[in-house]
Formats: C-alpha cells, structure tokens, sequence
C-alpha cells in the first residue's frame, strides 16, 4: 500500500512539472497585436429613446434587444442604435426626425408611427417587406394596416392597443362602474369631478386623438361594410369629417367641462404630462398603450388597482389599434442584411421571445400568450375581434398622424367646425393627388 | 490533578491564540497596505490613462474642425474669385461632411443654399461666440437630415472687402468616423455636447452601451444619480470655463471614472464615463492573484495549524488511551492479585480443613494398625479393628477422588462422553446405592418417576450418576435417621423433540441449611459448619463438583432449604433422545401385543401406558385383582404385571388365581418396592417374577429376556461371584499393590502369575498356552510398556484368544477420562484402586460369564 502511494506521489510530481516546463514553453509571437476581425457588418437602426428615466431598464427595448441579439448570433451582424426623442414640445418630434432621416437615407432600419408609416410608404421611401419569410405567419390585420399602395411597408413586433387605464380602486370608492358609453363616461367624470379629482382625465399631445378615433371608427371596422366605407372616404363620396365630428364635439365637451386640461395637454409629452399625478392617484383616468401596463417604467406597477378597458362608444369599449413597425430604407446602404435582420427579429421564434417577455399581442397568429390581469377587459374585446384600427394603410387621408395634430388644434383653441373643416381640406388634397 | 493539567494547557493556549491573531494582524496590515498603494497607483494610471485618450480624442475634432474651417476659407477665397458666387454655390454637390453650402451676399437678409433652397441666417444662434480658427460657430440643431449640426459662418473678401458671407453646415455624425472604433472595450461611455444647450449631440457609434441614451446634461445627472450640488456647481464652473474636470462616481453600481472634456475651447464637450475595471483591466487581475495568494496563504496556514490541532488531538487520544489501558491493567491486575488471596485464603482453610480430615481417617487407620498388632491374637478385636481401618480407608478415599475432581473441573479437563444409557439402569444403580444407605440410618427413602416420555437416552451416564450420587449421599448424610428422602425423575415438556427435558429432585427432611450457607454452596471448599454438621465427615467439594457437572451439561441446579425442615435440590437436564430407539421390534418379535396392568396407582398405570407406547404394545389397564381376573377370563395378556402393593393386600390365593387365569406362557410380573415383604412365596408360582418399582421398559425387557431364557419359572438363585479355580495374568510394577493382589486372589481361591510390567505381561501371554489364564489384570502406568501399550500389543497378536480374553484395568487413574481411555486401548472393563474386593469380583465375573457365552 505505501510503496503504491509513493509511486502515485511521484507521479503526481512528475506530472506537475512537465505541465510546468509546458507552461514556460509558449512561443509568443512577434506582433503582439492580436488580428482584429475587420468588416463587420453594420446596420443602423434608427428607434425612440426612453425618456422619463434614462437609467431604467427598458421593458420594451429588452424584447427587441434579445430578438435583435439572435438576429446578431445568427447572420454575423451587428445593430448600431441610433436614438432620438424630442426634449419638449417645441422640437422637432420623433416622427420628424424620422421623416427626415428616411428622406436623406441616413439609416437603415427604421422603427416608426403608423403616420410616417403611410407618407413614407407612399413616398416609396420603405421597401417592400412582402417578401420576407416572417409575413407568411402574420394576422391579416397587421398586413391590411402597413400596406400602402400595394407594397407591404413595415411590420410591427407587437401590435399596439390603446385603451383607458383606470384607477378601479377610486371608481371603486366612488361607486362608479366602467364606463361604457360617451355618456357614461361623461356621467363618471361628472362624479369624479365632484368628488374632488380636478382634472378626471390626464392627457398628453399625443393620445387624445384615440377617444375621437374609437367613436369615429367604431361601426366601419364593426359594422361589415368597412371596405366599401373606406372606399367612398377615399372616392370622396363620403366625408372624414362626418365620421370625426362626435369624437371632436365629445372632446370639446370635455375641455368645456373641465375634464381634461386642454393648456397642459397640448405641450405635455406622452406620459410626462399626466403620468405623474395618475400614479399619485391624483388623476383616476389616463390613455395609454397597451404595453405601458407592463412596463415598470411607466405604469407597470401601480400601488392601486389598475383596470384597462376599451374607450367609450355607443357600440361599448373599444380599443384603438395604430400599428406602429419596422420599416426599411428603400436606399439602404445594407439592404439584404437589413431584411435579414427583420426576417430573424419577426419569425415566430423571436416573436414568442419578445411577447412572452413585453406580454403584449403578437403579430403572428401563431404567437400567444396570457395578458396580466389588468389588461383582460382590453383584451377580451380584441379576443372577440371588436376594435378600432388607429391607422390603416388604404385609407387615402393617413388617420394617426392627422387626427393627431387636429385634435392638438382643438387643445390650442380651435372650434370643432374649424377642425372639421381642416379634415375635410385634408381629404380634398388626397382626392386631387 | 486533571483541573491543574487543564489549566496548564489553557495558560499555553492563550499565548498560541494571540501569537496567530498577532500573525494575521500584521499579516492583514501587510496586505491592506500594499493593496493601497496598489489601488492608489492603479488609480492614477487610470485618471492618466484616461487623460491621454480624452487628448487624443479632443485632439482629432479640433484637427477635424480646424480643417473644416481652413477648407471654408479657401472655398469663400474661391467665391471671392468667382464671377457669379450663386452659380459656384448651386454647382457645390453635397457631400457627407459639408453637407450644406449657402451664402448670403452682404448686405441681404437671406441667400442660397446649394440645395436650390432659400437660405436665411436668422435661424442660426452664434451667440455662444465660439469659433474655429477664428471662425464663429453656431449651437448645434437638428438639420433637415434629421441629424445633429452646426455651422460655421465665413466672410467672403474680394479686394479687402466683404462681398458676402459663406454659411456651411457640418453634421456631427461626420466626427464619428474619425473617432476610435470602440472605447476601452464598449464598456465606456461618450457623447459629445454642445456647450450651450447641453444637448447631447452624438453618441459615437461603439461608445458604450448600446441600450443607453441620454438627451442632455440633465438627464445624465438624472439617469446616473450625480445629485451632489458641491460637484454640480463644480462641473458648471468647468463647462463655463471650457475646463476639463474628472471625477469619481458610480454609475450603475460600478466605481467609474466621469468626464467632461473641453473641446474647441468649450464650445462642445465630451462627456461620458469608464467604469474603473474597463481601465484597469490588469488591476483587477493583480488583486485578484494577490488575493488569491493570501487566502491561498491563509488556507495553507489554517491547514497546517489544522493539521498540528489534529496531530496533537490524535497523540492526546492515544495518550489518554494508553493511560486508560494502563488503569485497566491496573485494576485488573489489582483484582487477580485479589482474587488470589482470596483464593490463596480459601486454599489455606481447605488446606488446614483437609489436614485435619485427612489426618482424622490416617490417625484412625494407623491407631487401629497398632491396636490390631497388639491384639493380633483376639480374632473378635482384629475384625472390629479390620473393619474401622476399612471405613477410615474408604473415607480417605472418597476425600482424595473428591479433590482430584474438582482440580480437574477447575481445571478445565473435564470431557463428557456422550453415550447411550437407560433411566432404568440409572435409577437402579442409584437405588442399589442409596437404599442400603437410607435403610441403614432407618430413613425412607422413595424413587418416584413420571412423565417421562423416553428411558433410552443419550449422555454421560457416569457423570449423572455423580451428580445424583453426591445429592442423594448428602440428603441421607445430612438427614437425621427416621427421615425421609424423596428421589423424584419428573419428565417435563419438551423444548425441542429432539431432547428429552428432565427434572431431578431430590427432597430430605434433614437438618436443612442456613441462608447464608446456601449462598455459598455450590463454591469449592466450603462446608456447613455447625455442631450438627461436624459430626459429619466430608470434603465440602461434593456440591461444587455437583453444580459445575451439572452447568458443564448445560444445565441448572437450585435449592431451597429450611433449617431442620429439610432441602430440596432441583437439577433439570436435557438428553439427546437417539434415533434409533432401542429395539423397537424386540416386542412384536417375541409375540408380545397385549400387556395387563393392575395397579391402584393411577400414575403408576399412566406412566407405564406412556412408556410403553413406542412399542406398540396394548397397554390395559385394571385397578383391583377381580377386574384382573374377570378380564382374564373374557381375554387373555401376554404379559400381567401386578402391583405388589395391591396383590400384597389380597394375598397369596389371589396370586395363584391370577397365574391360573393366565396362560402358562405368560409371564406374571409383580411390580415390588426394593424391600417388598412376603413377595418370595408368590415368586415361587411358575412363571413369576419380579420387577422393581419405578417401572422402565429395558427393565421388563430384560426381565423378559431372563424369564425366557429359564422358563421353568421362578427367579433363578442369585449366582454368587466366585472366583474359585481362576487363573489370572497381572501386570503390575508395585511390589505392595502385587502382593495385595495375590492375596486377595489367593483368598478368592483364585490363583495369579504377576509380571513387572507391560512388555513382559504380553511375553507371557503370548508364551502362555491357550486358556492357561481366564484374565488379564493390567495396571496403566507402568515402565518399560504402560498398560495401554500391552493391550494394544496383545490385542494384535495372532492367537485365537487375543481377541477375547478379558482384561481389566487395574489403576489408580480413576476418572472417566482413563476408563475411557483403557476401554479405547481394547481392555473390557477398568476398576480403579484401591481394590474394591467385591466389585472386583462382579466384574471379573461377568466378563468370564461373556467369555463362556462367546461362541
């Protein structure tokens, strides 16, 4: 036994030091340089930034960040981030910017609002993304929306629903249900209003357009004539204006009550305006994007009851769905990398990825996951195939975009007829271009 | 002594304790110390290392910028030599650095762009009052690219007058081309401000993580929790100074190193910060190889103390160990020293109790030597004088087999044979022993037997005998005449069917014994002392021999006594029942089926039914003599055994009414106590016999036998063991022992030729002629060849007789051991010395009966 275990000692010793004199054998070599791997593909993505707490993890750039990384592990490339959003009101916004990179070809990759969506598209400054792989399995409404003369422009990793965020536990105390006409709407601000909350609803420059558009749109895309609607708005036999005005006269009739803040609005970023007081349960009733509920940055962990349903209408709640996507520079420099990337960060693999991780709605019909509490009166009514789409390629006169700043008008003072007038001057231009 | 040891070793323990402490004390100072200066040394490597790629950096966009600005002054030098500066303008292409001419001819508001576009100067802001090479600069904007610019404004001069002024717009992301392509690893973070509106203006492409953007100064205090006002103020005075400033802060939990680095005089700045690690990449190494060399240092250190408390715990063990060990020793050497003294002492009183009843018989035997040679002539005297010296003899003798027993117990030699032996033959010995001794001291004496399922067992009937010989002696010494002595065989359930269970009691109405001597009863050499007792004569071994046989048998012996109310000794032993129970056809061979019992003793007819059953024999059963005889006269029995206590009763005409009824075949066999009276009239019937009481099968059996082999009846005379006539051969090497011999021999009217020793007692057998001697007696130990050797030798001899002529040993080697041993040797039988005189005899006579009956 000891002799076997000096053996096994001298062994080990033995062993030891020629792993040693090994170890002092390396060669270095003369360029100490080590080779860089030169020509690394780049595509430049050009995406908003987050604002309202720079440090804080993005929820929403997480999901993408971990499909774009896939898209990186699988075709060698990498994603260059090019970020940008207004500091106030008075720059030039996000869509602006947007409108002006694509223009002069600045990016490649481009994450844009379904209004800069259209007027790119029909300036034929995006490629065509019917050809990619990752279309076969979207939803049709995904492909109705972002298609503009024809060419599918832009794709979405997440199909965007608006709705009203409640704070339950004041309707609650207030004895108040979920409003679901304009009526009723009106009744619950009338109640809150006296119960002390000055301003019932908080709002931003951007958003108030989807109360006009949930009442506007509610029976052309739900009542089953929505492609020969669209086609008498386009031909001009039928009047933007007529379908607009109940959702611009309800407003007004907000403003007049003191519902909303019209001044604060109009130069208050999304969610910078309002977000603030409603977390403080200052403001019972804001609109806001679906994924905004998830978000930890935002509204994603409120110390209050939060319900999010659909925005009032004669036909009950109803959500506003803009698809905002991903969009290509028709020049760009790095076009087949570029639409490779968007095939890998679209494909049902990274879409899973990216909804179960941002848990909003997917694109692909293939793609589902379970909503968090909040968010299932909104999503029962999508479920059911009842919305109102914020955006839609085919109508001739761009909806998101427009409304937007028409709505801003009426926050700025503008009566309704004069903001019907604009629509309708607006739907004149289509008609003759 | 232990409590001084304990102290000791914890005075020598809080000094080891301290030293260790003291030892990582300086240690741990050595350490914290170098890592200091290592820290410190690092850190201004880091702020160094990082000065120098922020020069470098400001560096570049200043030669950038410088170039910008010489290349508009030689373009605005080319529009001075132009003769239309509008058509030199829209001739100019854009390209990716001046990415937009235009120029304002003095003295108008607005002018031309290269784009074709109208150009008006009012939204450009050089109130900042930064310049390039003398050049004014704008705050950076967001040009129709959607991109971050400036503009730097150049005065057109044509013969020392200023015809126009020539607008040029950069964007910043030109800069990012001549950056370096990554800072310290995309671990760091840059942007470049603008000075004015503190607006971020580029982030560099592979400046940091990719995931971070920061709008402006405000949101980068924000997002990385730079609060303290003192260092704020201190940045402001810097940025309005155009001064670079370094500082420590964390940013997302990682020790970094912020900057804000001048460029171009202040008018733009670079911003950002690395995390320390990214700059001290070998820094982190080092301290993690010197904190790897510690706690390697440390756990080495640690091993070896661990190994030295382990070493010295394990000695400790053996030393308490061995000292332990060393206390056993002690002790136990302490109480074998004890135990022989005590055993010495008890020596010494048996010594001194045998001295004096040794000397008692010796004195007896050598006082009455010299009576009987003084009144040699007085015949009456010299058997009175004979017969005391005979009982002071056999006295002496039983206390010598007595202590040469109990050495041989203690000693450990004691072997048991294991041999077939018969209840009957055992009972009987001992009720031939024991009855003339009870008879003598007019005491009853009883032998009961029941339940005893089988009489053939297996076991050393010597031994056995022993143990009920030394009770029973003892129960007939130490009960005063009159008494009674029970002596009971109880068969008890058996354990095992292998092994018949038996009880042994043997119950006296004698003196009894104290508490306290029944305490030590069954130890050697010790004896009830007390008046009554020392009347009696006896070693004191006979108990200890008694319970050591008994324990040797695997066995167990209690008493319980009374004084002067009687003992009781209880032995239960187990004997191996053989397989082949003896004879089971001898029965149904000798046409024995049916046998008549008539007893008024119900278990006295029980036991016999039990017996008798594996013989298959019919066992019936009548309890008065007209039963008997009405039975007999519808049946008939093969045998009728009659209990003597009830035929007694009805008296002689009874008997031979019975004898008749019987067929003349049939024996009739009455069942006798060992003295029955008036039994010898009715023993003269034709075909009667007698059996004594307890019942065993062997018992009838060979009564049966006998009965058979002289049919004419009645019990033939006792033949008396005479040795007339005989001629014998003996061996032995003691003149005395050879003369004792002779005479004994001689006054049998036997005759014997005696030789010296083996060797020679074979010579003479072998020159002998055939049936000159009837025996042989050999003694064992003898010279030249021992008594074993002879046998052996004659045994093999060739002639006819060698194999049958008896021979006897002679010997004092009396135990069983050396019967065993002369009966291995080929001799018949084995009598010990002395000479019994009348045993002698029964033997020599039943061998010479077996040597006659041989064919």
């Amino acid at each position: 036994m000891k002799p076997n275990r000096k053996k096994l000692a001298a062994l080990c010793l033995a062993g030891t030091a020629l792993l040693t004199l090994a170890a002092c054998g390396d060669d270095d070599p003369n360029n100490l340089l080590q080779e860089k791997e030169e020509n690394t593909r780049v595509v430049t993505m050009y995406s908003p930034m987050e604002k309202t707490n720079p440090d804080a993890e993005n929820i929403a750039r997480s999901a993408a960040e971990k499909t774009i990384m896939m898209a990186e592990e699988q075709l060698d490339v990498r994603l260059e981030y090019i970020t940008y959003t207004a500091e106030n009101y008075q720059e030039k916004t996000y869509d602006d910017v947007a409108i002006d990179r694509i223009r002069n070809h600045m990016d490649d990759l481009y994450l844009l609002n379904p209004d800069v969506i259209q007027k790119m598209g029909e300036e034929n400054n995006l490629a065509d993304l019917s050809g990619l792989e990752a279309t076969k399995n979207l939803r049709d409404v995904v492909k109705t929306a972002n298609t503009v003369n024809g060419k599918l422009v832009a794709i979405p990793q997440e199909v965007v629903a608006y709705g009203l965020f409640i704070n339950k536990d004041i309707f609650d105390d207030c004895k108040l249900q979920l409003p679901e006409t304009p009526e009723e709407f009106l009744e619950c601000c009338r109640v809150l209003k006296e119960k002390g909350y000055e301003t019932p609803v908080g709002a931003n420059r951007w958003w108030l357009e989807t109360f006009v558009l949930a009442q506007a749109y509610a029976d052309l895309y739900n009542g089953g004539n929505t492609a020969s609607e669209i086609e008498a708005l386009n031909n001009g036999t039928a009047k933007y204006s007529d379908y607009m005005r109940p959702g611009f006269e309800f407003l007004q009739k907000m403003i007049d009550l003191g519902y909303i803040d019209a001044k604060k609005a109009y130069v208050s970023e999304a969610i910078e305006g309002e977000g603030e007081d409603f977390l403080a349960q200052k403001t019972p009733i804001v609109m806001a994007y679906w994924g905004a509920a998830n978000n930890e940055t935002i509204y994603g962990n409120p110390s209050f009851n939060l319900e999010v349903i659909g925005f009032p209408t004669h036909l009950g709640q109803m959500p506003v769905m803009p698809m905002t996507g991903y969009g290509v520079d028709v020049q760009s420099e790095h076009l087949e990398d570029t639409l490779a990337v968007l095939d890998v960060i679209l494909s049902d693999e990274a879409l899973q990825v990216y909804t179960e991780t941002n848990k909003v709605i997917s694109p692909s019909k293939n793609v589902k996951v379970d909503c968090i509490p909040a968010l299932k009166p909104l999503n029962d009514r999508i479920e059911e195939g009842v919305f109102v789409l914020g955006s839609n390629a085919g109508m001739k006169l761009e909806q998101w975009g427009n409304t937007c700043l028409i709505v801003r008008d009426l926050l700025n003072g503008a009566t309704v007829d004069e903001c019907m007038e604009k629509f309708d001057q607006l739907q004149a231009e289509t008609l003759d271009e | 002594m232990n409590n001084a040891s304990k102290k000791v070793k914890k005075r020598n323990g809080i000094p080891l304790f301290l030293s260790i402490i003291l030892v990582f004390c300086v240690l741990g100072t050595v350490v914290f110390a170098v890592s200091k200066k290592i820290s410190q040394e690092m850190s201004n490597s880091a702020i160094q290392n990082l000065s120098e790629s922020l020069d470098l950096i400001q560096c570049t966009i200043e030669a950038i910028l410088k170039n910008e600005a010489e290349f508009q002054q030689m373009i605005a030098h080319e529009i001075s030599k132009a003769e239309d500066p509008m058509a030199y303008i829209r001739a100019y292409e854009q390209n990716q650095t001046m990415v937009k001419l235009s120029l304002v001819l003095t003295g108008e508001t607005s002018g031309l762009s290269n784009t074709g576009a109208s150009f008006s100067p009012k939204d450009l802001d050089f109130s900042s009052g930064a310049t390039v090479d003398d050049l004014p600069v704008s705050q950076s904007y967001l040009n129709d690219m959607g991109t971050w610019a400036y503009t730097l404004k150049c005065p057109v001069e044509k013969a020392g007058r200023e015809i126009a002024t020539l607008y040029v717009e950069y964007i910043y992301d030109s800069l990012d081309k001549s950056l370096p392509d990554g800072f310290y690893d995309q671990k760091a973070m840059l942007y470049i401000m603008d000075a004015k509106t503190e607006r971020f203006v580029l982030k560099p492409k592979g400046m940091g993580a990719r995931t971070a953007g920061h709008l402006n100064l405000g949101d980068f205090y924000r997002a990385n929790n730079i609060r303290k006002e003192t260092l704020r103020a201190e940045i402001d005075a810097c940025l309005t100074n155009g001064e670079n400033i370094l500082f420590y802060h964390d940013i997302r939990e990682k020790d970094s190193l912020n900057y804000m680095w001048s460029v171009n005089d202040g008018s733009v700045f670079l911003v950002g910060y690395v995390p320390i690690e990214a700059i001290q990449q070998e820094g982190r190494t080092v301290n993690q190889n010197i904190f790897i060399v510690v706690a390697v240092t440390l756990v080495a250190f640690l091993l070896c103390c661990l190994l030295y408390y382990l070493n010295q715990r394990q000695q400790a063990k053996l030393r308490k160990e061995r000292e332990e060990e060393r206390e056993v020793h002690n002790r136990q050497l302490a109480e074998a020293l004890r135990a022989a003294q005590i055993a010495n002492n008890s020596k010494t009183t048996f010594l001194s109790n045998m001295s004096h009843d040794i000397r008692t018989p010796m004195n007896a035997v050598l006082g009455f030597t010299t009576l009987l040679s003084m009144d040699a002539d007085n015949p009456v005297k010299v058997r009175e004088y004979t017969k005391k010296i005979t009982a002071s003899g056999q006295h002496l003798l039983s206390l010598i087999n007595d202590i040469l027993d109990v050495s041989k117990i203690e000693s450990g030699k004691v072997v048991l044979t294991f041999e077939p032996f018969t209840l009957s033959d055992l009972v009987s010995s001992v009720d031939a022993i024991i009855q003339p001794m009870a008879k003598a001291k007019h005491q009853t004496f009883h032998v009961e037997v029941s339940g005893i399922q089988h009489e053939y067992l297996m076991g050393d009937e010597t031994r056995v005998n022993q143990i009920l010989f030394n009770l029973l002696s003892n129960a007939v010494k130490y009960t005063p005449e009159g008494g009674t002595i029970w002596f009971r065989l109880i068969g008890l359930k058996q354990r095992s069917s292998q092994y018949e269970h038996i009880r042994i009691e043997v119950e006296d109405t004698g003196y009894g014994m104290t508490p306290e001597y029944l305490e030590t009863i069954f130890d050697a050499f010790t004896r009830a002392e007390n008046s009554t007792t020392n009347k009696v004569q006896g070693t004191g071994l006979g108990m200890a021999i008694t319970k050591n046989i008994v324990e040797l048998m695997g066995g167990t012996i209690e008493v319980t006594s009374q004084v002067d109310r009687g003992s009781l000794f209880r032995v239960e032993l187990e004997f191996r029942i053989p397989e082949d129970q003896a004879d089971q056809r001898f029965w149904a061979n000798q046409g024995i089926s049916h046998i008549l019992t008539v007893s008024g003793d119900q278990a006295l007819c029980q036991s016999i039914r039990t017996l008798m059953k594996e013989t298959g024999v019919v066992v019936d059963t009548a309890h008065s003599i007209q039963e008997v005889l009405t039975l007999l006269q519808t049946g008939t029995a093969d045998i009728l055994l009659v209990d003597w206590t009830l035929l007694h009763l009805a008296g002689f005409p009874a008997a031979q009414a019975l004898r008749e009824s019987l067929p003349s075949t049939a024996p009739l066999l009455l069942l006798a106590d060992y003295d029955a009276e008036g039994i010898e009239g009715v023993l003269s019937l034709p075909n009667t016999g007698s059996l004594l009481k307890p019942f065993f099968v062997s018992a009838l059996k060979e009564k049966f036998s006998e009965m058979q082999a002289h049919p004419r009846g009645s019990d033939a005379p006792e033949e008396v063991d005479s040795l007339e006539g005989l001629h014998f051969l003996a061996a032995e090497d003691n003149d005395i022992n050879a003369e004792i011999l002779a005479e004994i021999l001689e006054i049998e009217g036997a005759s014997c030729e005696i030789v010296e020793n083996g060797k020679l007692a074979v010579e003479r057998f072998q020159s002998s002629s055939e049936g000159e001697f009837d025996a042989i007696l050999m003694d064992v130990q003898m010279p030249v060849m021992n008594g074993h050797e002879a046998t052996r030798a004659i045994r093999r001899l060739s002639r006819s007789d060698a194999q049958t002529i008896p021979i006897l040993a002679m010997t004092a080697n009396a135990f069983a051991e050396d019967e065993k041993a002369a009966l291995d040797a080929g001799m018949d039988a084995h009598v010990a010395k002395p000479i019994d005189v009348a045993l002698l005899k029964k033997v020599i006579r039943h061998y010479m009966e077996r040597k006659e009956g041989t064919p």
